[in-house]
């Protein structure tokens, strides 16, 4: 077999451990393990691995993980998030379906301090959900709309998924961040727009009875007073970053310890809880960490295997060319997002489609927003939708089905659909404010 | 995650053995070490931020440590996260074929933990020449006269998280084997 052979049949035998349920980081070590083993020796299969064990981590850059995670998780428990959708329903109540878009904008507003999805669609679905269905909301457009909002999470920044893209693609993670800015404002927009006019066209969907139930009303003090938390994070953190005083992983440890403060001023956080949080943080941190270090391994059995390099030329020279390939990336993304979750799709995908994308002279920063959109499209989609997932738990609430939730996410989905459209077609929406 | 039988589950405390009791401790022991170590980045990027902004220069040792004790956080808590069956994995096959056929997906999870007790466990024997090396070289990260650090104790917690989890991956098949023999 010729080292391309090995490197196929690699991949392949990947795809059918991942899908019979393998933990991924394990797969992927075995296979690549096996695959440098058959196109080298056996020493050098272990060698590599070793290395790349103890080496691969040891970034500065990768503390921003667990520090962004932190973060995330106590803005969880402060009830920032609550604060800013009691911001955004006062100001928004007037408009038709005003909680829905109240939702859309105080997620994106989270979204700018935290960088997990699932962190907001906990947030919401206890927030936002028990409001709308007070208001008359049918439980599948108000479950919908913090399924497909809380999307905003991962592409506005901080994000996690922006900074594995980053690692893997060897970007800056600050120019990455900036890259999400537009895009993540685009998508809140095609949001709102979604919910005027299913509001509109197919009130069925959206409203089920009268809404005669009172608002709860806040004075311009009280608004002023939630307002202050999540803006004194956002300017520690997207000021620090953008101001030019604070490195990625430097934001990620400020913002953490002025979550805490939030935190510990609002006494929300007792010491049980903050250890229940740090342990969580440690697992979150680990399971994408090491599921990188894994990544790199097979990134290099694939470059040993010489796998991308033919790929690139298959793409290339005959006549499907970069956008035939950036078209077949994506339907082959959010295939993958029906089954996997969205960090793994990156660290399978990636290794193999970015020397394609590379050799394309396709703009990698540009080509990591759409990567970034397409994988957020598997949050939404049956039967691995995350987000969907993560909503049911958090509502606790035996008469929702996960399919009404999944029914109400599919407009959303369609929105980011056209989103990821208009960003291929105008890459300067992406690429813009990044390359500035 | 439901399917996960881990040792923990109610079901399996009651037949924990001594060994096992120890085994979980040392298993969260090092977990928590781990999680005392995501306070510490915290804390000291922070103070490293206070100190540039503050009196204009970076402390020693933040940057090439705060990338050490990444590595180091990560390897001491990977048993931990295999033991809560929280490594990332699709569950669009086993789940369903578990609950169908016990038998084969119990004996399918048990190729799964020794292909992780395996190569984790490659991973911390070969690790050892690292630390040799370190040891050997006096390596240290830091600046000479300013303050420096020894790298071969985070080599040495970085190859025990790694063999603890790979034990710990052999300890889930121990584990599913008696729970199989009591059937």
């Amino acid at each position: 077999m010729t080292p391309f052979d090995i490197g196929a049949t690699a991949i392949g035998v990947l795809v059918v451990l991942i899908l019979i349920g393998m933990p991924i980081g394990i797969g992927m070590l075995s296979v690549s393990l096996a695959g440098v083993a058959f196109i080298r020796n056996e020493t050098v299969a272990v060698r590599m691995m070793t290395q790349v064990a103890n080496d691969s981590l040891e970034e500065y850059l990768f503390a921003v993980v667990p520090l962004f995670v932190l973060m995330g998780l106590l803005v969880t428990v402060s009830g920032v998030g609550k604060d800013t959708f009691d911001v955004f329903q006062k100001l928004l109540r007037r408009i038709t379906a005003g909680l829905g878009v109240a939702t859309v904008f105080a997620n994106a507003v989270f979204a700018a301090i935290t960088g997990i999805s699932i962190a907001s669609a906990t947030v919401f679905s206890r927030i936002a959900v028990p409001e709308m269905r007070r208001h008359g909301y049918t439980n599948r457009f108000a479950t919908g709309v913090v399924a497909g909002s809380s999307v905003l999470g991962m592409l506005i920044p901080p994000s996690l998924l922006m900074i594995v893209y980053a690692v893997l693609a060897e970007q800056s993670v600050g120019r990455m961040f900036l890259a999400g800015v537009g895009p993540g404002i685009l998508l809140a927009l095609a949001f709102t727009v979604t919910i005027l006019i299913l509001a509109s066209t197919r009130r069925g969907f959206v409203f089920e009875g009268g809404d005669e139930a009172v608002y709860e009303d806040f004075s311009p003090l009280e608004i002023v007073f939630k307002a202050v938390p999540i803006l004194s994070l956002m300017l520690i953190v997207l000021g620090g970053l953008y101001g030019g005083f604070l490195n990625p992983t430097e934001a990620g440890a400020a913002g953490a310890f002025g979550a805490l403060v939030i935190a510990l001023l609002r006494r929300s956080l007792d010491r049980k809880t903050f250890w229940r949080l740090l342990v969580e943080t440690g697992q979150i941190t680990v399971s994408v960490l090491f599921l990188i270090l894994a990544a790199t391994f097979f990134s290099r059995m694939l470059a040993l295997s010489g796998v991308p390099r033919e790929l690139a030329e298959f793409f290339l020279s005959g006549n499907i060319g970069p956008y035939g390939f950036l078209i077949a990336y994506i339907v082959l993304i959010v295939a993958l997002g029906c089954l996997i979750d969205s960090i793994s799709i990156m660290l399978i995908v990636l290794p193999i489609a970015l020397p394609v994308a590379e050799a394309a002279g396709l703009d990698l920063i540009w080509f990591g927003v759409i990567t970034v959109i397409a994988v957020e499209i598997g949050l939404l989609t049956p039967p691995f939708g995350l987000s969907v997932y993560t909503i049911k738990s958090a509502m606790d609430d035996p008469d929702l089905k996960v399919g009404e939730i999944f029914r109400g996410a599919v407009p959303f989905i369609l929105a980011m659909l056209v989103t990821l459209a208009v960003i291929i077609l105008l890459p300067s929406t992406a690429t813009w404010l990044a390359r500035l | 995650m439901s399917h996960e039988n881990t040792p923990a589950s109610p079901t399996g405390e009651a037949t924990e053995s001594g060994l096992e009791k120890v085994w979980h401790r040392l298993v969260e022991t090092f977990a928590a070490l781990g999680t005392v170590l995501i306070g510490v980045l915290m804390l000291i990027i922070c103070a490293d931020i206070v100190a540039r902004n503050a009196m204009g220069a970076s402390l020693p040792l933040v940057s090439e440590g705060g990338a050490l004790l990444v590595v180091t956080l990560v390897a001491l808590q990977l048993a931990a996260t295999v033991r809560a069956g929280r490594m990332a994995r699709t569950e669009v096959f086993i789940v369903p074929f578990t609950d169908r056929f016990p038998k084969a997906g119990a004996v399918l999870e048990g190729v799964y933990d020794l292909t992780g007790a395996v190569v984790l466990g490659i991973i911390a024997w070969a690790s050892i020449r690292v630390i040799e090396k370190d040891i050997a070289a006096a390596e240290f990260i830091g600046v000479p006269g300013l303050a420096t650090l020894p790298t071969w104790p985070f080599r040495v917690l970085i190859l025990a998280g790694f063999a603890v989890a790979a034990v710990e991956f052999a300890v889930r098949i121990l584990a599913a084997l008696r729970r199989g023999g009591t059937q």
